[in-house]
């Protein structure tokens, strides 16, 4: 139904499409790139824990996000893609934090860190398939849960996992088929 | 693990009957194509299969949204990234002020310009503007400048009468703040705010 002579003085930034907001920021408005942090930050952030297990290095991955799309938006043609866009970068930076860690820690403070969930996220779902689902991804080895998660969450092919790993397409689907089987195993007494 | 083990997973025995193991079916959800697709089609196990798979792809997004809802209610983690964030200002060209002494090289940045004509849209009732360019060599003093803006109307302003009181806000504004030559103001309405469409492509 269309509205009656003018319902409102103007159009609030928060309440701006993708697209302008992705116009303002790129010509340098930091108040619609912050609605755009705002809007896609908890998507990236939750998408970040997944990958890295971890909330002080999804942190980390969601601020190298913000700061590389502030650096690149120009070079982004559709600001309607921003939503993807961001969570591409995002599970970029957070496999590139993990391998980071990895690198820099040897193999017995590597254990510690990784058997240091739950996080604070699966904490909060309580008593349902989400519960269940979030545990026993919490329990795959690392590289079967981000090939799960680029795959399912992030909804990347086999070949975009595969370089983003630097694993072979062929060890992404083995990977994929462990977790699969994995997760379906726990899952069973749920469903 | 084994292929075997792969097969016995949940409660389907797939390999048992038809032959076609859970991954082939998941290459296939993942692919879009299969040659089996007519036999997947007609297999009770291969359709319990494919069923079975995509409600954990389904829960897994659930879980993604209820990830995000929860960083969503709880944002103190964000305000500490956005606080932290030292976002890098945008110059883009400098603009010369003429000076009585040429030597002081007073200049301004195109960015400052461009924030300039954006403050004087969102001062307009009814309009915000989206991409903003200045066409036309302004490192050099008085250049011949064009005006390119996309913007936004809200819907119930008239947009002739919008636009006219924007071109001319953003002409009065240039002249006063600039010595740019200003040789006209484009303007495309790129989208109507508060109409089926607009507006609405947030989460």
């Amino acid at each position: 139904m269309p509205r009656v002579t003018p319902p409102e003085r103007n159009i609030q930034l928060d309440a701006l499409p993708d697209v302008v907001l992705c116009e303002r920021a790129t010509d340098g408005d930091t108040a619609a790139f912050e609605v755009l942090a705002r809007r896609y930050g908890p998507m990236m952030r939750g998408y970040a824990v997944r990958l890295t297990g971890s909330t002080a290095d999804a942190d980390d991955a969601v601020q190298e996000t913000l700061i590389h799309a502030w650096d690149h938006l120009g070079e982004l043609r559709d600001g309607s893609v921003v939503k993807s866009w961001l969570m591409r970068i995002c599970g970029r930076r957070s496999i590139d934090i993990v391998r980071r860690r990895r690198e820099h820690a040897d193999a017995d403070t590597l254990a510690e860190v990784s058997d240091s969930s739950p996080t604070p996220e699966s904490a909060t779902i309580s008593g349902s398939g989400l519960d269940a689902l979030a545990r026993s991804l919490e329990s795959l080895p690392e590289e079967q849960r981000q090939c799960w998660v680029l795959k399912e969450m992030g909804g990347l092919s086999y070949e975009e996992i595969a370089e983003q790993l630097g694993l072979t397409s062929e060890s992404v689907r083995g990977r994929l088929a462990r977790a699969r089987a994995r997760l379906m195993r726990d899952m069973e007494g749920w469903r | 693990m084994s292929e075997d083990d792969t097969r016995r997973v949940g409660d389907h025995s797939l390999a048992d009957d038809c032959g076609h193991s859970l991954d082939e079916l998941a290459d296939y959800l993942a692919t879009g194509s299969s040659p089996y697709e007519g036999h997947y089609r007609q297999c009770p196990q291969c359709q319990s299969g494919l069923a079975s798979l995509r409600s954990l792809g389904d829960l897994t997004r659930s879980l993604a949204e209820d990830d995000a809802r929860t960083a969503a209610e709880s944002d103190g983690w964000l305000q500490d990234i956005l606080s932290n964030l030292r976002l890098e200002t945008r110059a883009g060209r400098s603009i010369p002020i003429a000076s009585d002494d040429p030597d002081d090289g007073l200049s301004e940045t195109e960015g400052a310009v461009v924030a300039l004509i954006r403050r004087t849209g969102d001062d307009i009732d009814g309009v915000t503007i989206g991409k903003c360019r200045l066409h036309g060599d302004i490192t050099e003093p008085g250049a011949r400048t064009r005006v390119e803006l996309n913007v936004t109307a809200l819907h119930g302003y008239r947009l002739p009468t919008l636009v006219d009181a924007l071109r001319s806000a953003v002409a009065e504004a240039l002249t006063t703040h600039t010595e740019l030559d200003i040789q006209g103001v484009d303007i495309t309405v790129t989208d109507l705010f508060g109409t089926d469409g607009a507006g609405e492509d947030q989460p």
